[in-house]
């Protein structure tokens, strides 16, 4: 099960962030970019920071995509390799939603960003892998949106 | 908008002046060439259809021409994608604020206006509501409390616009806590939305139950959703949302999912046509099948038969599941999951299949790669790695075990960290084969390397964990030599477990003790600071009750001490041992005993307190050994610094060890100092201090002590020094909170009696474990009533309970265990469901906690009637800042409320026949998890409350059992009958009450017990 799904920037500050067992921990997400910030970009993905968040039985896993930090808590029930794939998937979900996302996306949709991630991932388990299918479901949001959108800015 | 323009001019990107990465997209890995797309930047404001970001344009320094060069994406952007952005957002946004405070400023600002559209007397429109609450979703991502909104968040779920609807929702799953008291209203609204049959709406639904997840959504909801879920008429979306909601309310609350008829047409879904369907229901199903195997075993045949049609497909058949050319690789992850749930099935026709998919897929390991992209290796070793975990589940072919060893070995050179990481990993358990332990240790070399070379400190943990499992007596010396060689070098945050395992191995392989000895002299050479005293005892009670190597020890302590700086734990252990065998090399003239005592004594000034008093006793053991030393150290008790000493405890051994030294006569000296005995076995040794302890009328205290290690080094740690206070109180020392010393100060009682106690609790773990997870713990107290309730690195609780008739009382110790303040601590309880337990706190808890400080706080209870949830208990508080919360059950359960009845045979077979319908009875047949001693079921049987009835059942094995459930509103009589068979390690529970959810109930928490 995933614990957590963090995402910061190269400067720490957080630009998603969801707890699927426990309240949100600014400390949490403070202490998490510190760990990962520090180790090289061709070393492993993945590094034991149980203790910070659900205990020894938790990985970090995460990716560094040009300035964001993906950082993935999960339990031993997952697959390491696959969580990095997920991350993939979700970023590439991104990138189809936002066009060529950008860290501004996630700060000025993040509502937006949100429901990308609701698709993919569910009380902290994996909901849709398939790229297709979500941006599907992106899209029909999107389309019930417009419709009831009324004008307000002219 | 015009407020928008006139601003971006003083505001700047922290994030965007400086990195050099910058002009990579968020996948530019991935793309071609980064240059063409650079993605990763703000828009540039060319194009006026895409006003959305103008007003979030930075401003873009001349320097960095590079930006403007982006090619917009927006160029091409669908319409449906080109959603208006909630506007404002960027004036709560503190991205563009230069310092904390500016930040805070700001966002101060920003919530006083929300908070004010929100009073206001103009109603809100939707589309309003709609950005405040995501506005505030901002802030509070950013750090920032919020405490309001909450409201309005819960009007928006009713609202009939799916945008302002899904917004409510976003806001409950990220901002409401599970007890809030708004839940009642959120759950009318998902009650509503589940209702509606628009798919859409319910999806939104499970999304908010799923998330939050709370006991209270359980039970209003986990009724409801299996039926969702194997609708015929359910649409996918729903049907994966609502797989996935029920599992995590199953993860949540067990209890409140019942099984029924729904788990058979569950399995079916794995035969689902949609694949997303098939992954939740895969994930759904692992979770239950753990609990109940056996109604689920129809599922193996069914996760093979589709785990065959992926691993065979051709990349191109599982189209949109296809990732990077593998098939469904997330999906054939699960069920290689699924599978390693069971033992390997025993259908061979449904074996064959398996065992040709995992062939195929260590084939296709072989074959090159499809791509060259990083994402299509990793997908195909996700399941490579996952299928290699199978096998070593099964461990039952030999034939897969070889090649899968042979294919971790590649992998250990790999040049991707990620893959020699898990390699490693895997190896691990791979170590433990009997089939495959020869083939691991064929790779030492290149694990010893990777030790020794490897740039990232997770994969040279995971060597030095390999090496650890693939240790025997065979290539121990090898391995010891190794670590201890790493440790020089090793990162701080291992060392401290690598000296448990070097210290563990040299222990478990050692052939001849003196090579025991020189490891962990090494160990503290090298890393003192980081040998536990779990560690240094252990050497001191070895070399204590084996004589062959005490002399050895002496010698080599006392060339230890020769070095002009040595370890503290080096002194003590020194200091010990010379004490008690310094005798042995004091014939060597180099070695007299006036050199002995200066090389120790020339340490002493050096040492903390605890060293220090372990030194005296030293002291006073040599005056015994060599009455030649006896005037010099008699000089150095009587001085000004010992007797006089500030520390009472230093103080106090200096008057004692110098009045004992001049008045007693050398018999009695010697009888006193006498060479301390062998150091008894561990269990022998604790199960006695146990009974001693706790004497008669404590039902629980054998199983207590049995179940429990780490409350034994706990105890034992404490067990104070005839010397210092005075004993605790058998019930204080029961809960032991008194065991748990304010980090700062080291105890102080670390003289010899202190060794008595064997500080190893079972295998590696012996890091201090911070006991059983709150289910185990809650569970003990079925049979017990007092003891630990949780405990973590901050907090401990204790419970104190007493029950009569249907009112109990229940004292609740919380302990801070670190040095600082807790602030704003709040325990509180709920009752989830009807009010059926009544529970009055007599008095508020005090809202600080000072560091090493414990509180009380008495429950009132009394039992109304029958229920089967237990009530809650949440703790919250501050700790350094940081809001810290839990939840826990309290240990009422209706057992508590039992009264024991004695009767004869005769009425108890009446009884028991008058209860003959069939839901009156439950029955378990369960496997023993424990050793089945008569007597320690005997005390659980009468710690859960009923009365035992002796020859009742013409079989003296089995238990009979009698009682009445005392609630206000009824009483429920229960007659129980326990059945073990030794033979089969297993028990037969037979439970008959007068109320079928009560049988029901007890059976299942008393089978948990056995």
């Amino acid at each position: 099960m995933i614990q957590a799904i963090l995402v910061f920037n190269n400067h720490g500050k957080p630009r998603l962030v969801r707890f699927y067992q426990q309240e949100i921990q600014q400390q949490i997400v403070r202490e998490t970019f510190h760990l990962v910030l520090k180790r090289d970009d061709n070393i492993c993905n993945f590094l034991e920071g149980g203790s910070l968040i659900g205990g020894s039985d938790y990985k970090l896993i995460y990716r560094h995509y040009a300035t964001l930090y993906f950082v993935f808590c999960v339990d031993s029930s997952e697959s390491e390799l696959g969580i990095l794939d997920l991350i993939q998937v979700f970023v590439e979900t991104l990138d189809k939603c936002f066009e060529n996302v950008c860290e501004l996306d996630l700060i000025f949709h993040m509502d937006k960003v949100h429901y990308i991630l609701q698709e993919v991932v569910m009380g902290g388990m994996v909901l849709e892998t398939n790229m297709n299918e979500i941006v599907a479901q992106i899209e029909a949001q999107n389309r019930l949106e417009k419709s009831e959108v009324t004008p307000r800015w002219a | 908008m015009l407020q928008l323009s006139t601003r971006p001019g003083r505001l700047y990107l922290p994030s965007l002046t400086e990195a050099p990465r910058q002009g990579r997209s968020l996948l530019s890995h991935s793309l071609p060439s980064p240059a063409a797309s650079p993605l990763f930047h703000p828009r540039a404001p060319h194009n006026h259809t895409c006003w959305q970001k103008r007003g979030l344009q930075p401003p873009v320094a001349p320097q960095h021409p590079e930006r403007t060069q982006k090619r917009h994406g927006g160029l091409g952007l669908p319409a449906v994608l080109a959603s208006r952005p909630l506007h404002g957002l960027e004036h709560t946004s503190p991205y563009f604020c230069k310092s904390k405070e500016a930040e805070i400023k700001r966002i101060n600002k920003e919530l006083a206006n929300i908070r004010s559209k929100f009073k206001g007397d103009k109603a809100l429109d939707g589309y309003s509501k709609k950005k405040y609450v995501c506005k505030l979703l901002f802030i509070f991502l950013l750090g920032h409390d919020i405490d309001f909104g909450h409201m309005e968040a819960v009007n928006l779920l009713s609202s009939n616009k799916y945008t302002e609807k899904q917004i409510g929702y976003l806001f409950i799953s990220v901002l409401v806590n599970s007890n809030s008291e708004l839940i009642r209203l959120i759950n009318n609204a998902i009650k509503n939305d589940l209702a509606s049959r628009n798919p859409t709406f319910m999806c939104l639904a499970l999304h908010c139950i799923a998330n939050v997840g709370s006991r209270e959504m359980g039970e209003a909801f986990a009724a409801d959703i299996p039926r969702i879920l194997v609708a015929g008429d359910s649409m996918d979306s729903v049907k994966q949302s609502a797989a996935l909601c029920l599992l995590r309310l199953y993860k949540a609350s067990p209890d409140l999912v019942p099984m029924g008829e729904w788990t058979a047409r569950v399995v079916h879904l794995l035969n689902d046509q949609h694949m997303g369907v098939v992954t939740a229901a895969v994930s759904l199903i692992t979770c239950l099948c753990k609990k109940n195997p056996d109604d689920f075993k129809t599922c193996i045949s069914l996760a093979v038969s589709r785990l065959s049609r992926i691993v065979s497909s051709a990349s191109t058949d599982l189209q949109d599941y296809t990732y990077y050319f593998v098939p469904a690789p997330w999906l054939s992850v699960k069920l290689l999951r699924l599978l390693q749930c069971y033992p390997p099935p025993e259908d061979a026709a449904v074996k064959g299949r398996l065992v040709e998919c995992l062939e195929t897929v260590l084939n296709k390991a072989q074959e090159p790669p499809k791509s060259k992209k990083v994402q299509h290796s990793n997908a195909k070793n996700a399941i490579l790695f996952e299928t290699i975990s199978l096998i070593i589940h099964y461990d039952s072919e030999p034939n897969l075990l070889v090649r899968a060893c042979n294919q971790l070995g590649q992998f250990l050179q790999h040049r991707e960290t990620n893959l020699r990481y898990l390699a490693l990993e895997s190896m691990c358990t791979l170590a433990s084969s009997e089939f495959s332990h020869e083939a691991v240790k064929t790779h030492i070399d290149t694990v010893i390397n990777a030790l020794k070379t490897e740039r990232d400190v997770s994969v040279r943990q995971r060597a030095a964990d390999l090496l650890y499992a693939m240790c025997d007596r065979s290539n121990a010396k090898q391995i010891v030599s190794e670590m201890l060689r790493y440790l020089e070098t090793a990162d701080y945050a291992i060392r401290e477990e690598i000296v448990l395992k070097v210290a563990i191995l040299a222990e478990k392989y050692a052939v001849d003790y003196s090579w025991y000895v020189d490891t962990i002299l090494n160990l503290i050479r090298i890393a003192g600071d980081y040998v536990s005293e779990e560690v240094w005892y252990r050497v001191l009670q070895i070399v204590t009750n084996r004589d062959d190597v005490q002399g050895y020890a002496a010698k080599t302590v006392f060339e230890a001490l020769q070095a002009p700086a040595c370890h503290e734990n080096m002194v003590k252990v020194g200091g010990y041992i010379l004490g008690e065998f310094g005798n042995l090399i004091a014939g060597d003239p180099r070695s007299s005993p006036p050199v002995q005592f200066s090389l120790l004594h020339s340490k002493f000034h050096l040492c903390s307190v605890a060293t220090r008093a372990l030194l005296l006793s030293t002291y006073i053991k040599f005056i015994n050994l060599f009455p030649e030393t006896k005037a010099t150290i008699q000089g150095v008790l009587r001085a000004g610094s010992q007797l006089r000493n500030a520390d009472v405890e230093l103080q106090q051994r200096a008057v004692e060890y110098l009045t004992l030294s001049s008045v007693a006569s050398t018999d009695v000296l010697a009888t006193v100092l006498e060479e301390m005995p062998p150091f008894p076995e561990r269990e022998s040794s604790i199960l006695a201090k146990l009974k001693r302890k706790k004497g008669p009328g404590a039902g629980s205290a054998l199983d207590d002590g049995r179940r429990d290690p780490s409350s034994n080094d706990i105890n034992g740690g404490v067990e104070p020094t005839p010397s210092t206070v005075s004993t605790p109180s058998p019930s204080a020392d029961l809960l032991g909170l008194r065991a748990a010393p304010p980090p700062a100060a080291p105890p102080a009682s670390s003289g010899a009696g202190n060794l008595l106690v064997d500080v190893f609790s079972d295998g590696p773990a012996a890091q201090p474990s911070l006991g059983p997870t709150p289910e185990e713990a809650f569970l003990r107290f079925v049979c017990k009533n007092n003891g630990v309730l949780f405990e973590n690195q901050l907090l401990q609780i204790g419970v104190k309970s007493e029950f009569r008739q249907n009112l109990g009382r229940m004292y609740l110790f919380y302990g801070n265990k670190t040095s600082v303040q807790f602030q704003n601590f709040s325990p509180t309880v709920v009752h989830p469901g009807d009010l059926q337990t009544h529970i009055l706190p007599t008095k508020r808890v005090a809202a600080q906690v000072d560091g090493g400080a414990q509180v009380q706080q008495v429950l009132n209870i009394e039992c109304l009637r029958d229920f089967l949830t237990p009530p809650l208990l949440s703790v919250r508080f501050r700790y350094g800042g940081a809001p810290q919360s839990l939840t826990l059950k309290l240990p009422v359960t209706i057992n508590k409320f039992f009264q024991p009845t004695e009767m004869a045979a005769q009425d108890f077979f009446q009884r028991w026949k008058q209860l003959s319908l069939p839901q009156q009875e439950a029955q378990k047949i369960f496997k023993a998890n424990h050793p089945m001693d008569a007597e320690v079921t005997k005390a659980k049987l009468l710690g859960f409350g009923s009365a035992l009835l002796d020859n009742v059942d013409p079989n003296p094995e089995n238990f009979v059992g009698a009682g009445i459930i005392q609630t206000k509103a009824l009483q429920v009589g229960c007659l129980l009958r326990l059945e073990p068979n030794a033979q089969a390690q297993m028990y037969r529970l037979t439970l008959r009450t007068s109320k079928e959810p009560v049988s029901r109930h007890l059976c299942e928490l008393l089978a948990q017990q056995f």
